[in-house]
């Protein structure tokens, strides 16, 4: 079911709920209700014009706020908070007709790689329940995997869409930094943090990203243009020129995701467009950058949750107000969170913001600018893959936390540039599905979407590739 | 660079985030492991730079400052722990307030 084929919002409402329910051993799913659901359904039937996303089901991760239903980042610390307005992706969303079907679970406030770190249990593969989804967006991207919902949103601070679309076989869009508003989106890293998109195809996740693009008086770091188009259709891929970095097709890459970008390039050289190699030497100081500036950032986000304005409370042994915090924080943040805003506080404390913050500001620049000098030089678009290897099984990277952290080698650095880039499915190792990357220059999404389009109808996403 | 015991307890104090004892330990190490990590940023030389990177529209540090209406669907009252008489409740600081 995409866009342009479904039927009334109390048809959607029906179908959708029999779909979330058959699909509750996933876990990905932490809110919904059957009356909410008829509730969103009756409205978009009583608009007086359809929107270009009328009667979609849309699923939201829940760190994205909404009034109606509780927004608890996975958090013990959030458990039952219910938002005083909603985000504004979610008013574009209703506007546009589309039908907010359920909160998914999530790596707890975004922090991780597999949705192992959700204090409401992990969320299972949708083709393997013995492996994880990827993450932060296991649960939005699973339900999508599934066929429950034809879109869902996420957010991205460092690679949460397109790892868990890669893992999970969908597509995933992260915009360009600026172009969706994060009003309601909770904060985690606010120099990276971006609203971000699962489609079933390129063309549901590009029209809802169409809907939600553009500027927000209620957020100041949107950027002043008008809301991306949905792109135009392309008939090949002549004139265009795609970037292969080297950097990101190690030797020791699995051989499954070799294979699948290997053909790839072969089908864009096939298309008409031109593959030449590339250069982007900071990219691999990417992952030890992000996890300086991520958590330092989340470090200073997360300390307003001291059991004083919201959330929960702990009082602590000794009554006074430092336990309190104290308390609160200790027990409602699980271990990832926890850890993370101990490596945040330490690289921002006296003696070691030098050596490690004003570092890592440093490298960013000099990530940026790989990129920048990249597309100065002709070069369109970049291919990668999205991910090292396909799913991996739950548990296997949770006892060490750079293994985990290296699931997202290859896609912070877009994140740090704050570039716009894709996950597409470009078929399976071994039952396992496999995602090529592709990445544009800033606010070059359209036409990134439109060779994804090309891609889309060229390749077979199910076709083993060994 | 490798982190103790009291560095890690150091920081859970400035972080305001009690630590459990049984934890502590698997703590210090996986921090250990993040830390020797992400100092492979040492490699780059401190003389290599380019212009700093600044998230979003140069506007954001120069926008007016203007005050936007944002509206409410629940009173803060409704979110709070506690709220009484139009302020946050918070338990009282003991060693202070006894004075």
């Amino acid at each position: 079911m995409t866009a342009g084929q479904r039927g009334s919002g109390a048809e959607a409402a029906r179908e959708v709920g029999l779909r979330l329910t058959q699909a509750e051993p996933l876990n990905a799913v932490l809110h919904w209700s059957q009356q909410l659901l008829e509730a969103e359904g009756a409205r978009v039937d009583a608009m007086p014009t359809p929107g270009p996303l009328a009667s979609m089901p849309v699923a939201l991760k829940d760190n994205i706020v909404t009034v109606e239903q509780p927004t608890t980042c996975a958090s013990r610390i959030l458990e039952g908070y219910l938002s005083p307005y909603n985000a504004t992706v979610v008013d574009r969303l209703r506007a546009a007709g589309a039908m907010i079907a359920a909160k998914t679970n999530l790596d707890e406030f975004a922090m991780g790689s597999s949705t192992e770190h959700s204090a409401f249990g992990r969320v299972k593969h949708p083709l393997d329940p013995t492996r994880v989804p990827g993450g932060s967006s296991g649960g939005s991207a699973a339900l999508v995997a599934a066929g429950v919902v034809p879109a869902a949103l996420g957010s991205e601070t460092g690679g949460s869409v397109r790892q868990p679309a890669s893992f999970c076989g969908v597509v995933g869009v992260k915009p360009s930094y600026g172009r969706v508003s994060r009003y309601g989106l909770v904060a985690f890293g606010s120099s990276l943090d971006c609203v971000s998109v699962f489609g079933r195809t390129v063309d549901d996740a590009a029209r809802v990203l169409s809907s939600i693009s553009g500027p927000d008086p209620l957020d100041a770091t949107t950027v002043d243009r008008p809301p991306m188009q949905v792109p135009k259709a392309l008939p090949d891929l002549r004139g265009q020129t795609v970037g292969l970095p080297q950097e990101y097709f190690p030797a020791d890459l699995e051989g499954g995701v070799a294979t699948a970008l290997r053909r790839t390039t072969e089908q864009i050289q096939a298309l008409g467009g031109e593959a030449r190699l590339v250069s982007l030497p900071n990219s691999v100081y990417a992952v030890p950058t992000y996890y300086i500036i991520a958590p330092a950032e989340a470090a200073a986000n997360l300390a307003r949750y001291d059991g004083v304005r919201y959330g929960k409370r702990r009082v602590g042994p000794d009554g006074d107000i430092r336990a309190l915090y104290r308390t609160t924080r200790g027990e409602g943040f699980g271990e990832e969170v926890r850890r993370r805003i101990l490596v945040g506080t330490y690289v921002l404390s006296a003696g070691y913001y030098d050596a490690y913050y004003k570092k890592a500001q440093q490298v960013r620049a000099l990530i940026a600018e790989d990129f920048q000098r990249v597309f100065a030089s002709g070069i369109d678009l970049l291919l990668t893959p999205t991910t090292p290897t396909p799913a991996f099984k739950a548990g296997e990277k949770t006892e060490d936390p750079v293994a985990m952290y290296l699931a997202d080698i290859f896609v912070c650095s877009m994140s740090l540039a704050g570039l716009p880039a894709m996950s597409l499915p470009v078929g399976r190792s071994e039952g396992l599905p496999i995602g090529a990357q592709l990445v544009a220059p800033h606010f070059g999404e359209e036409r990134m979407l439109a060779v994804a389009q090309v891609l889309e109808r060229a390749m077979d996403p199910l076709a083993e590739v060994r | 660079m490798s982190i103790g015991l009291d560095e890690v307890l150091h920081v859970a104090k400035l972080a305001e985030l009690a630590v459990n004892e049984n934890e502590i330990l698997r703590l210090v190490d996986q921090m250990n492991r993040i830390v020797n990590y992400v100092a492979r940023l040492d490699e780059v030389p401190g003389d290599r730079t380019a212009e700093p990177y600044l998230a979003g529209p140069k506007a954001v540090t120069l926008r007016e400052d203007v005050e936007v209406t944002l509206p409410l669907a629940r009173p803060p009252s409704a979110i709070a722990p506690e709220f009484v008489e139009g302020f946050f409740l918070v338990p009282r600081h003991g060693a202070m307030e006894d004075q």
